[in-house]
């Protein structure tokens, strides 16, 4: 970092855990980090609100990013107790790995079970539409220090897999509102590409990661799932996808991509609720 | 077509005189980018490595494989924070000169590629790669420039005459 505007004044793991445990006991059952433009799960009740800057020690910079987390319970199910993150730190924003990664180390930390990460990305894959939903079933990592050293070395390996009993949990639970409602779009699945951003890919870079057999890229979430690796955490992620890059089309108009994002975090609500209230059912 | 008479020369080359010459990439190109212009025209000429043949080529578009974005960090509010980055490079815009159009790849100063790299290279679409228009075209696509980006083999003879047909 060449300014000190982003000296990290971020609080550690124990002290992030700490500020949560001195308002509440509750331990979630799962987490959820909502991306920008992604709304879900925003009516559980005995909500506790941490704003980052409260919380880490950090504000976010951008602007749609809410920036808080909500401890809190399922309306339809109390014994639900969710953990919800509204926005995250970026790469782009000048934030280094260990601010990048401090809430999902955090969560380790809290001892929650699971991580479920949503991001807004742009289809590669030509058969994707706008407002689709995208299992990450694996990804590249075109941002990490890893990339940043290993570069056409790691491009030459195989995407990394990502799929877990929890991605399979999405994918099923996905396929059982398809059938119950046509309304709810079947899930696809796919590879996620993560690039640092903060300027778009070029069209030659969105030719390139279809070549890498990926369907979607966006600025975040690898740093996450890299992250709970070998923790006791598990992370299963999907893709909101805003926009689909295709050579004849240019980017949607920002109304469209609006209207597709609301319908889409409709959906993933539905698929949230279905997910976390199930799995307490005995 | 744009005027590229008027343009702002930044030349990695080495090869051009009148004092438009740049080692590398770096804080001095992103303050002229971002300073006042009325044209927002720019030619940047750079090495270009894995070419075949030792012609000049017009640059089409960029795969940026360097690790580094210049954007990075808080946004400069010259551009807006996620800049898209599509129609920078004016291909068409060569004039008289009748160059080959490729994709580059844009590598991190000092690291080596060898030959199965740059097979790689080009099975990602590139044809060959260089060190600083990227990080250039990025500064510059983020402040409302638009590009025309000639690539040759390193050395001089290729420069001024592109230059001169462009009516520089």
């Amino acid at each position: 970092m060449t300014t000190d505007t982003f000296k990290p004044r971020a609080k550690t793991t124990e002290q992030v855990v700490g500020l949560i445990k001195a308002v509440t006991h509750d331990t979630p059952q799962a987490a959820v980090v909502l991306g920008s433009g992604v709304s879900a799960l925003n009516d559980l009740t005995h909500a506790h609100i941490f704003p980052f800057e409260e919380l880490f020690g950090i504000a976010p910079t951008v602007s749609g990013h809410a920036g808080s987390l909500t401890i809190g319970r399922l309306p339809e199910n109390q014994d639900v107790i969710v953990a919800v993150m509204r926005g995250r730190f970026h790469l782009y924003e000048g934030h280094d790995w260990n601010v990048v990664t401090l809430a999902t180390r955090s969560f380790i930390e809290w001892g929650v079970k699971e991580l479920f990460l949503t991001n807004a990305a742009g289809g590669v894959n030509s058969s994707f539409n706008v407002g689709d939903l995208m299992v990450i079933t694996g990804f590249r990592d075109l941002l990490s220090e890893v990339w940043q050293k290993e570069g056409l070395q790691l491009l030459k390996k195989a995407p990394q897999d990502c799929q877990n009993d929890m991605s399979n949990r999405i994918i099923s639970a996905g396929d059982e509102l398809h059938r119950e409602n046509k309304e709810f779009r079947a899930l696809q699945k796919g590879v996620y590409a993560a690039f640092t951003g903060p300027s778009y890919e070029t069209l030659a870079e969105i030719e390139m990661v279809r070549r890498l057999k990926c369907d979607a890229v966006g600025m975040s979430t690898v740093p996450e799932l890299l992250t709970v690796a070998n923790s006791g955490t598990a992370a299963a992620a999907i893709s909101v996808i805003t926009n689909v890059w295709s050579d004849d089309q240019p980017m949607g108009g920002h109304e469209e991509v609006l209207e597709a994002s609301k319908a889409a975090s409709r959906r993933l609500d539905q698929l949230f609720r279905h997910l976390l209230a199930k799995k307490h059912k005995i | 077509m744009k005027d590229w008479k008027r343009a702002k020369i930044f030349d990695f080359t080495g090869a051009t005189d009148a004092g438009s010459t740049i080692k590398e990439f770096g804080e001095s190109v992103t303050r002229t980018l971002r300073e006042p212009s009325e044209e927002k025209l720019a030619i940047v000429l750079d090495t270009a490595y894995g070419l075949e043949g030792t012609a000049p080529v017009v640059v089409r578009d960029h795969i940026n494989l360097s690790g580094f974005n210049p954007l990075i960090g808080p946004n400069h509010s010259i551009g807006e924070r996620f800049p898209v980055v599509n129609d920078i490079y004016c291909a068409d815009d060569s004039n008289g000169l009748t160059l080959k159009k490729v994709v580059a790849a844009g590598v991190k100063v000092g690291r080596s590629v060898d030959d199965s790299d740059l097979e790689f290279i080009r099975t990602l679409g590139a044809q060959c790669y260089c060190f600083n228009l990227v990080p250039t075209m990025l500064i510059a696509a983020h402040a409302g420039w638009k590009i025309l980006a000639i690539l040759g083999p390193a050395g001089t003879g290729w420069q001024k005459e592109c230059l001169q047909k462009l009516g520089k």
